[in-house]
């Protein structure tokens, strides 16, 4: 994940009494004769010399073959919810840790293949190889369960923390990526990474968000009822299911995202842009907190940005928030109430959610004087930077302000200003079956339109 | 064949008035079993006579050979800054060449098209009526005095005029064939043929115009003319604010009078460079604004009306902004009545609708009477159009306004119940014509954004189908 969130709690599962399933290091899997070591530890991979790829030795080629010949399954918020209202009966976590393993080591090695048909010389470099072996090493700790079938606790503890682990080696995920094919640019066409980074992102998310929810579930479910154990978010509340928020209020977070954005801009240009919400702020619907967090950061960080620079008057950015007409069809998730009372999991806590939007449209305004025609058409690429070699994420010297202070600011991304908010900001909002718009009035301001779909109807 | 057996040949041809109505289910098997649930209307007894439409074709093959030459706004205004005989007779034998060329491109294409559809009664209508103006056309020899010059000016006149009724015509042909055809491949026929209907009569109406103007009494080959005037049909500098304005009070005027005078109107806001101007055909401009303006004042009354919690309070106001940057003036239209329902949201820019496909239909065919008499059916008989002189600016050529702007002017006078569905597609064919651009975003449940983009520099060719488009000067 991308971590803007500001996660408060450490990241490293913690070991449940008496049964916990140690990872092996991923050095002992691979061949020593390679320099390419993808110890978790090693922290600058371009100062090594450039290698070949290690061996699959533990993860044959059949395997990837026989998985990747499978049809990946396109996760929708649904699927997420099925399980149950938190807190989930042992039966039903069983259920999700079921259904979490058939989805995952297809969706891995979907990707392993898809990192394989990259140019040779550019999956040798150092950071994409390392990112290739993290996912080869993930497929290999899922595998031994591919044909178990999880149906008692200490199996479900085992498989949580196998979950745990791969939430936590792949983190850095895109950093990674993006320096490497920073490194790379002369091998390789901006298009051709567009491509592979718009399906391995979207892809990647999906993954995540699936690994999340059972762990999430997994601490709010009845045997394990531990919320504040869980490594990720996995607040005690009754509209929550796992990492689901069935009552998100995208007012509040345009609020809290915008206070955050406004702090840094008053901390380093000393001006704090202002905005008006307006439309329906009451609306609610069922979304992931994380990612709308994430997208809503992106993109006010640019009207923001665009606001200050601009040397006539400074406008309030006007955000709207447009809820779609609800659904009068029938509730799409029908959900029993949860097996016990937990914590604030109670059975007269939850409210049914019937009038809840099916989706939102969110138009962020601004007065900032638009994106210059020549800039526009590469606004949703991934290589698209001002960035240049020697301005390396998190060394400051040329990087934008703005991204510089995000990254200081805990858990901060380091991707930032490398020109991949909005096409990663895209890729969230289409997951789900939504979208981004962007229209610019060049000498004037630009609008986007951020499209979002939910759950709809959840009972 | 001779010009009277072509003569004869159409007449055997031509429909009759039966198949207006449809209450008379006439079929051939063959038509009937394609098109069954899916056309929209029963078809009529089709023309088996189709002996009589294979013309000569090698006369076609050599003009369809030909190449268009684009032109762009600012030759227009060029060429006619400084209008002599001499250029005048170069203008006419620029008409005389490019009509007929351009005209045979649309004919081969429709020829290619399959043949139900060509066969149906309104597309073959038109069909006809090109290869006609065709036929006329590519016989007119070389135009060397300025007599030779107003008969021609004359046949110009008269195509225009015949030609006034072949929007809807294609329209409710393209409705009728939409299970025959990918709605795709239709829309782009479409596009492609009204585009170049827009070019022909760009430069047919251009000449008329020159010739008007160099006919005229106050006329001084030399003259001088100022910012504010036309040359021919261009107006050279189109002020928005003017051209917005002028539009939102005659689409308000259009839309109280047709919902009572209960019901409020939404007011019309206009902030942002309130100087931006650039040169344009003002009857492009004034349809494209006009629509965009109808749709937003329709839908925020009806979305005002439906919504409980409005009650006494005001519509809200539809706000339009101008954007006046170095190379192009944008102009959006934001307003809130509602949004785009769904299930309209893929058909938006089709001319083959989808789910309100027969009510169009319906609608189409009481079009066809209101371009043909240009007085007719307007709202309350005091309503003025938009370009007979008691608004705003007119081109000096007051008796050819009236006859070739009829096919815009009857469009957007037409009530506003008369929903014909193709107020957008249309609007972005005029705007693409000079290569700007039509986008809309919709806030479903909320409103909806319209950005118009409009090139300020008049130098960008016309958007022809047949060539790759570069800039002049």
């Amino acid at each position: 994940m991308i971590g803007l969130y500001r996660p408060l709690r450490c990241l490293t599962p913690k070991a449940t009494p008496a049964r916990r399933l140690r990872p092996r290091t991923a050095a002992s899997f691979y061949s020593t004769s390679t320099s390419a070591s993808t110890s978790a530890t090693e922290l600058h991979p371009s100062r090594q010399k450039w290698s070949q790829p290690p061996s699959t030795a533990t993860v044959t080629d059949a395997e990837i073959a026989n998985l990747s010949n499978k049809h990946q399954h396109s996760l929708s918020l649904a699927d997420l919810v099925r399980h149950g209202r938190p807190p989930l009966s042992t039966e039903a976590l069983y259920s999700s840790a079921n259904f979490t393993l058939s989805l995952l080591p297809i969706r891995l090695a979907h990707r392993i293949q898809a990192l394989r048909n990259l140019p040779f010389i550019v999956v040798s470099n150092p950071n994409i190889s390392k990112i290739y072996n993290n996912y080869l090493h993930s497929l290999s700790t899922l595998l031994p369960w591919k044909h178990r079938t999880i149906s008692n606790i200490e199996a479900e503890i085992q498989f949580t923390s196998v979950l745990a682990e791969l939430v936590q080696t792949h983190q850095d995920t895109i950093p990674i990526l993006a320096k490497g094919f920073l490194e790379c640019r002369r091998y390789i066409s901006p298009g051709e990474v567009t491509r592979f980074l718009d399906e391995h992102l979207r892809a990647r998310i999906g993954t995540r968000l699936i690994a999340e929810q059972h762990i999430a579930l997994h601490y709010s479910s009845v045997p394990h009822f531990d919320p504040s154990a869980s490594p990720t978010p996995c607040p005690e509340h009754p509209s929550y299911i796992g990492v689901i928020d069935t009552a998100l209020c995208p007012a509040d977070v345009v609020n809290s995202c915008a206070n955050w954005v406004a702090e840094i801009c008053e901390y380093k240009y000393g001006e704090r842009p202002e905005w008006i919400v307006d439309g329906e702020p009451e609306t609610a619907f069922a979304y992931v907190p994380m990612h709308l967090e994430y997208i809503l950061t992106e993109l006010l960080k640019n009207a923001f940005r665009a606001t200050i620079e601009n040397r006539h008057k400074k406008e309030p950015i006007v955000i709207t928030i447009a809820p779609e007409p609800p659904d009068a069809g029938p509730p799409k998730v029908k959900l029993d109430p949860p097996a016990e009372n937990l914590g604030a999991f109670r059975s007269e806590a939850i409210k049914p959610l019937d009038d809840n939007a099916p989706g939102v449209t969110i138009r962020i305004r601004d007065r900032g004087g638009g994106i210059a025609p020549e800039v526009l058409p590469n606004v949703w690429s991934y290589s698209f930077t001002t960035f240049s070699e020697d301005d390396m994420p998190g060394g400051g010297s040329g990087a934008d302000a703005l991204s510089v202070i995000s990254n200081t600011g805990g858990g901060g991304s380091s991707i930032a200003g490398l020109g991949y908010g909005l096409p990663l900001s895209r890729a969230y909002a289409e997951y789900f079956g939504g979208g981004i718009g962007v229209q610019s009035l060049y000498g004037w301001g630009t609008d986007v339109y951020l499209r979002l779909k939910g759950v709809g109807k959840i009972e | 064949m001779s010009p009277s057996a072509v003569q004869h040949a159409t007449k055997t041809i031509r429909l009759t008035s039966a198949w207006r109505s449809p209450a008379r289910s006439l079929s051939i098997a063959t038509a009937r079993s394609r098109s069954d649930s899916r056309s929209l209307a029963p078809f009529p007894r089709r023309s088996i006579q189709t002996a009589t439409k294979w013309r000569p074709v090698q006369v076609l093959d050599e003009w369809v050979a030909k190449e268009a030459r684009p032109i762009s706004l600012r030759q227009l205004m060029v060429f006619g800054r400084s209008l002599t005989e001499q250029r005048l007779i170069s203008s006419a034998n620029y008409v005389r060449t490019e009509l007929p060329t351009r005209i045979a491109h649309r004919i081969r294409d429709m020829q290619r098209l399959p043949y139900v559809v060509v066969t149906n009664p309104h597309i073959s209508d038109v069909y006809d009526l090109y290869y006609n103006a065709f036929d006329m056309f590519r016989r007119v020899k070389e135009i060397k005095t300025l007599e030779e010059n107003e008969r021609f000016c004359q046949e110009i006149a008269r195509m225009l005029r015949a030609h006034l009724s072949v929007i809807p015509k294609l329209a409710m042909g393209i409705l009728e064939c939409s299970g025959l055809m990918e709605q795709r491949e239709l829309d782009r026929f479409m596009n492609t043929i009204l585009r170049s209907r827009i070019s022909r009569r760009v430069i047919a109406e251009q000449h008329l115009a020159l010739t008007e103007t160099f006919n005229s009494p106050w006329f001084s080959p030399g003259a001088k003319l100022s910012e504010g005037e036309f040359i021919g049909e261009v107006f050279l500098k189109c002020i928005a604010r003017d051209v917005i304005e002028r539009c939102g009070t005659a689409v308000q005027a259009l839309a109280r009078s047709a919902n009572g005078p209960d019901v409020q109107i939404p007011e019309i806001r206009i902030t942002g460079h309130m100087e931006a101007s650039f040169p344009y055909i003002l009857s492009h401009l004034e349809y494209i604004i006009g629509e965009l303006l109808r749709n937003s004042v329709q839908a925020v009354i009806e979305h005002h009306a439906r919504s409980k919690k409005n009650q006494g309070r005001p519509p809200p106001p539809i706000e339009v902004t101008l954007c006046e940057a170095q190379q192009h003036v944008i102009i959006r239209v934001s307003d809130q009545g509602g949004g785009i329902p769904r299930d309209i949201l893929p058909y938006l820019w089709s001319f083959s609708k989808g789910p309100k496909s027969a009510q169009r239909l319906e609608n189409l065919t009481q079009v066809p009477l209101m371009a043909a008499t240009l007085q007719e059916l307007r709202v309350d008989g005091n309503f003025s159009g938009l370009q007979d002189g008691k608004a705003g600016p007119t081109p000096p050529s007051y008796a050819h306004a009236r006859a070739h702007d009829g096919s815009l002017t009857s469009l957007s006078t037409r009530p506003p119940h008369l929903r014909l569905g193709m107020g957008l597609p249309l609007s972005r064919v005029y705007a693409e014509y000079w290569a700007g651009s039509l986008e809309l975003h919709s806030l479903e449940g909320y409103g909806v954004d319209a950005f118009l983009q409009i090139s300020k520099l008049g130098n960008k060719n016309e958007q022809l189908a047949t060539r790759a488009t570069m800039d002049s000067l």
